[in-house]
């Protein structure tokens, strides 16, 4: 059972946003409510006021930048609607890979890839793939919208650096260059992932050497996290002198990471895995540049 | 959940000891602690606690109880309390030992953090790091205090 | 006295019948089924949209209706295990159900048959894995899921007939 609120159906952001600070911590922005009424329900957050995100219109929209070829996702799009998108399917099918591993086909019919990045629970999986291809968010708010580097949007658990009152509107994602291929492996026997690695592999037109790298890894601590020493230790180096030393470069990730306890498993076993799957990551990206595993 | 944080001090024990003692001055180094009263002094106290960790908040009224002072050496507390709009509750038992140490004293908070309830079950690993935060600024709290207490009484 | 709690009209339609249904906006789908309309045949079990025995089909799409508000089905079609049959045919998922022995207390039932059902519409000819990916969100603490597993597989040979 859930305690008694109203419900607002703002037109737009900016009048959503107008709505949030004027009612204040008592009010709270509602897409799909996979989240927010889960925790309503336990009692855990109360609200005397949802600002329904679904009655602005069109921001549920999934398409490509003309300009840059940067793929839009708009924040109310379900994990559904980007598992099955045909845009989705041509130009980032990672992506689609990774929705189709959320949760279970109920929750993806009614959650918001948006709720799901706001609610940052540190046990999701969009957020380590964003973080690794550098994807950047959309703020709206009464006062203007600003565009934010994924890196710096979350911040902790259940904490993000949304502004009470903005509302997420888009996020955008880079189109990969001809030579990056990305991986996400997902470990766990429950529906939210235990750990999750995301990984974007640039190799050199030649194919050859490790142009770039970048690695994030999600459940391991309170928030998605970048792994800058294994992408120190990779980038600039030839392929097959990585590949030989994955062992090293998988355990640089020791240095980026403090892993937390929890019920998903141990700081020391969490640590183990991250390195494990940082190696399977990379020998994944490695091999889609052959054409196995597409 | 166990946590053991030391502190060390330019400052006799005996002095720590008066800091100590005041318990309600003790309470307040406690992060989140908005008011700590005496009830029986050196025996009982009352207060509150508040921490939030992102959209989610917790109050614990407490009641602290004095388990065992033997000056200069030991003070033992337990404080218990329950935030009822989370369903948890909290009991976290404080055991302080202070020692002489060459140039002043060196103070070991060891504490025991036991939650139940909703938020034990759901925010297990949260939990973990925000009651190591806390402890960590608990002592620094203190440390900050009697460093404070070393200036004045000179 | 209380303050008057807030009421709203929504209108959709369950099991094909279309109501207009005075509300609170907190009403929870599955309380506004089994408590207004009398529908009992969705099941509420873990109340966390985990297992699944609260499934409905809103405009065809499974949900967990333990976690899903009545306000959200305005203007939908819901329906629930109550509208599969026709009359006295049941829908083919229903008949494999039976003919494979696929429950045994019967509380995930409802919900695997709807899951099934829309599994169906949308993929006609599953794998083994599709459907064991598509209805992982469905638990079941009797069967170990073979005999399910098969009736579905059945069915979809039968819907194809």
């Amino acid at each position: 059972m859930l305690r008694p609120f109203e419900i607002h159906q703002p037109a737009s952001a900016a009048e959503a946003s107008r709505l949030r600070g004027a009612l204040g911590e008592e009010a709270a922005f509602y897409a799909g409510g996979t989240e927010l009424l889960l925790v309503m329900k336990e009692g855990l957050l109360r609200y005397a006021h949802l600002i329904d995100l679904k009655t602005i219109g069109g921001l549920d929209g999934i398409g490509v930048d003309a300009t840059t070829g940067a793929l839009c996702l708009g924040a109310l799009a379900t994990h559904a609607a980007i598992e099955h998108s045909p845009v989705v399917a041509e130009r980032f099918p990672l992506l689609a890979e990774v929705e189709r591993s959320v949760a279970n086909v109920r929750v993806k019919n009614v959650g918001t890839l948006g709720g799901n990045l706001c609610f940052a629970e540190p046990h999701a999986d969009p957020g380590p793939l964003f973080l690794a291809c550098e994807a950047t968010v959309r703020l709206e708010g009464a006062a203007g919208a600003r565009d934010l580097p994924i890196g710096q949007f979350f911040v902790d658990a259940y904490q993000t650096a949304r502004a009470p009152e903005e509302v997420l509107t888009q996020i955008r994602v880079p189109r990969f260059g001809p030579h990056t291929r990305g991986v996400y492996l997902r470990f766990g026997w429950h529906e939210r992932p235990a750990l999750g690695v995301a990984l974007a592999l640039t190799l050199d037109p030649g194919h050859t050497q490790v142009a770039d790298l970048r690695v994030a890894v999600g459940g391991v601590t309170l928030r998605p996290t970048r792994l800058r020493g294994v992408e120190d230790r990779a980038r600039g180096r030839g392929l097959d002198e990585v590949l030989a030393s994955l062992e090293t470069v998988g355990g640089a990730a020791a240095g980026d990471v403090r892993p937390t306890s929890d019920l998903y498993g141990s700081a020391e076993y969490k640590g183990a895995m991250v390195k494990v799957f940082v190696r399977r990551a990379f020998l994944g990206a490695a091999a889609r540049f052959n054409g196995s595993g597409g | 959940m166990t946590f053991e944080k030391e502190i060390a001090v330019a400052l006799e024990v005996e002095r720590v000891w008066a800091f100590l003692w005041d318990v309600e001055r003790v309470a307040r180094c406690l992060p989140g602690c908005r008011e700590a009263r005496a009830i029986v002094p050196h025996q009982r106290y009352a207060a509150v606690v508040s921490e939030q960790v992102g959209p989610f908040k917790v109050r614990f009224p407490l009641d602290i109880r004095v388990l065992e002072a033997d000056a200069p050496r030991r003070l033992k507390a337990e404080a218990s309390g329950r935030d009822p709009a989370m369903g948890s509750s909290l009991r976290v038992t404080l055991d302080l030992l202070l020692e002489a140490n060459g140039t002043g004293s060196r103070l070991v908070i060891h504490s025991e953090v036991g939650l139940a309830g909703t938020l034990a079950t759901l925010g297990q690993g949260i939990i973990q790091q925000q009651a190591d935060g806390i402890m960590t600024r608990f002592a620094e709290a203190m440390r900050r205090e009697l460093e404070a207490e070393g200036r004045a009484g000179c | 006295m209380a303050p008057p709690r807030p009421v709203m009209e929504v209108a959709l339609t369950v099991n094909g019948g279309p109501h207009v249904l005075s509300i609170e906006p907190c009403a929870l789908l599955i309380d506004t089924l089994r408590d207004q309309l009398g529908l009992t045949g969705t099941k509420r079990s873990c109340d966390v949209q985990v297992c699944g025995a609260c499934t409905v089909l809103v405009n065809g799409a499974p949900v967990s209706a333990c976690t899903y508000l009545t306000y959200e089905a305005r203007g939908k079609a819901v329906l629930t295990i109550e509208g599969l049959a026709r009359g006295d045919e049941v829908h083919p998922v229903q008949q494999a159900f039976i003919d494979h022995a696929a429950f045994q207390c019967g509380f995930c039932t409802p919900g695997m048959i709807l899951a099934a059902a829309a599994l169906l519409r949308e993929i006609p000819h599953p794998s083994v894995e599709a459907i064991a990916h598509y209805m992982r969100g469905n638990l079941c603490r009797c069967t170990g899921y073979t005999k399910i597993l098969e009736a579905i597989q059945a069915a979809s040979g039968a819907i194809a007939r």
